[in-house]
């Protein structure tokens, strides 16, 4: 098994890889190169820090279009973490409108109450969607860990499952090869190291 | 329902592990020690998130903190916060790449804001922890030894206005202590702030820790008690909040 981590300057990849050893991972490899993506058998996308300097890097590095014929065309599967689900989706509001990689119909936004604490940061629970792969043998709110301050919603069915904070959003989505989470399920302690097993596991 | 946090914070002083009471340190042990006799890793597993602090005072060296950094968080999957003599943005560099999700910064903050701005436009808000060392109603810096000439109050509006991404407030008179958490200034920050809070200095038991995760607006309890915790202490202490509907996380 051969994962590689998605490198375009942003995100703190020590711990996934970290996480991704302890599952006994063959070959972790962080890359932005065309050929790594190719041969890697399934990919991350990690992210934290602000989605219009994330699109901006992603398309100076022009991974978003190679992304796009590797997991649209050739069905490679992938786990976007944080912001790394959030640019999958088709455009964020954060700081001024910018276009996702528009894999999976959403947009992310901020959380509108106003004396809400910001970031949601800890712990929270999760709603699990009953054809969920990536919660198999979790049970329903499971605790995951949280650290955002802008969050995604959609109005198709992605399989989501859901957290709330003040209201409703998408903790994560499931879309054939393709799977999101707003958590980190690196900083998740044994149920996050459950849900990236799930993930090379079953996608 | 968004849980709240139970920390530990280790404090480093020149490659060992010390408690402190009042700021004043006391070494323990090395990491070796901390693994051999304590099981880290283990005692992680009752965490949400870990702290660990530089308080070198002399001699400070941040690659060799680093290195001990990388070394304890490895195989521990929550989040890391570290720091503790930040000066340069080389310094915080060095302290993600070596396995910070977060860093904590003290002394900069009032010494160099700009610095501050240039660390959360490169790693954004949340991964920037503004922690203030107070005693009475006076702000201290440099490990607790010079106080600023403006109030806890007026200080934390000016963090709270830089943009960081959460408080952690430390009180040095009840620091070490194992007396309990100075409740009553934490409650009047906590009514006045709209960033997560840290409270710190003073757990002594369980009955210290629940007092502080009871409190409203109160996001997370630390302690850096390595006496009264470390051991079965803290995972017992855990098990029981959890078994009497403390609103922590729960892991399978």
């Amino acid at each position: 098994m051969k994962i590689t981590i998605v490198d375009y300057g942003m995100g703190n990849i020590k711990s996934i890889i970290g996480a991704l050893s302890y599952l006994e991972v063959e070959e972790i490899t962080v890359s932005n190169k065309l050929s790594e993506l190719v041969s890697a058998d399934k990919l991350i996308l990690p992210g934290v820090g602000a989605f219009p300097m994330a699109m901006d890097n992603i398309i100076k590095l022009n991974i978003d279009k190679y992304l796009k014929d590797i997991v649209i065309l050739g069905k490679k599967p992938i786990l976007g973490i944080c912001l790394g689900m959030q640019l999958m989706t088709d455009s964020s509001s954060e700081d001024l409108f910018t276009n996702g990689l528009g894999f999976i119909k959403g947009s992310v936004s901020n959380f509108r109450e106003s004396n809400l604490k910001i970031p949601h940061m800890g712990f929270n629970q999760v709603n699990i969607n009953n054809n969920s792969k990536l919660y198999k043998g979790l049970n329903n709110l499971s605790d995951f860990y949280f650290v955002h301050s802008f969050r995604m919603n959609s109005n198709v069915n992605i399989n989501q499952s859901m957290c709330n904070y003040n209201g409703e959003f998408i903790a994560s989505y499931e879309k054939d090869n393709i799977a999101g989470v707003q958590f980190h399920p690196e900083l998740s302690q044994t149920n996050g190291l459950k849900l990236l097993n799930n993930f090379i596991k079953y996608f | 329902m968004l849980r709240k946090r139970l920390i530990f914070t280790l404090i480093c002083n020149g490659g060992f592990f010390t408690q402190s009471r009042n700021f004043r340190l006391q070494k323990v042990g090395d990491i070796s020690w901390l693994e051999k006799n304590y099981g880290f890793k283990d005692l992680a597993f009752s965490l949400d998130e870990l702290v660990i602090l530089d308080a070198t005072r002399e001699g400070r060296n941040i690659s060799e903190f680093a290195d001990i950094l990388s070394r304890l968080v490895e195989d521990v999957f929550i989040p890391i916060c570290a720091g503790g003599g930040i000066r340069c943005m080389k310094d915080a560099e060095k302290l993600f790449e070596n396995g910070a999700d977060k860093i904590i910064l003290n002394t900069i903050i009032y010494e160099n804001k700009d610095l501050v701005h240039d660390l959360i436009k490169k790693y954004g808000s949340q991964s920037v922890v503004a922690s203030v060392d107070y005693k009475d109603n006076n702000v201290f810096i440099n490990n607790g030894m010079q106080k600023l000439a403006v109030n806890l109050h007026d200080y934390i509006s000016y963090i709270e206005n830089i943009g960081v991404g959460e408080l952690f407030l430390n009180s040095i008179e009840n620091d070490g202590t194992g007396f309990g958490y100075d409740l009553k200034t934490a409650k009047e920050i906590a009514n006045n702030i709209s960033i997560p809070l840290i409270i710190s200095g003073g757990a002594g038991n369980e009955k210290h820790l629940i007092e502080g995760l009871m409190t409203d607006r109160i996001d997370a309890v630390a302690t850096a008690n390595l006496f009264n915790f470390i051991g079965n202490g803290l995972p017992d202490a855990r098990r029981r909040i959890i078994s009497n509907n403390g609103n922590l996380a729960q892991w399978q």
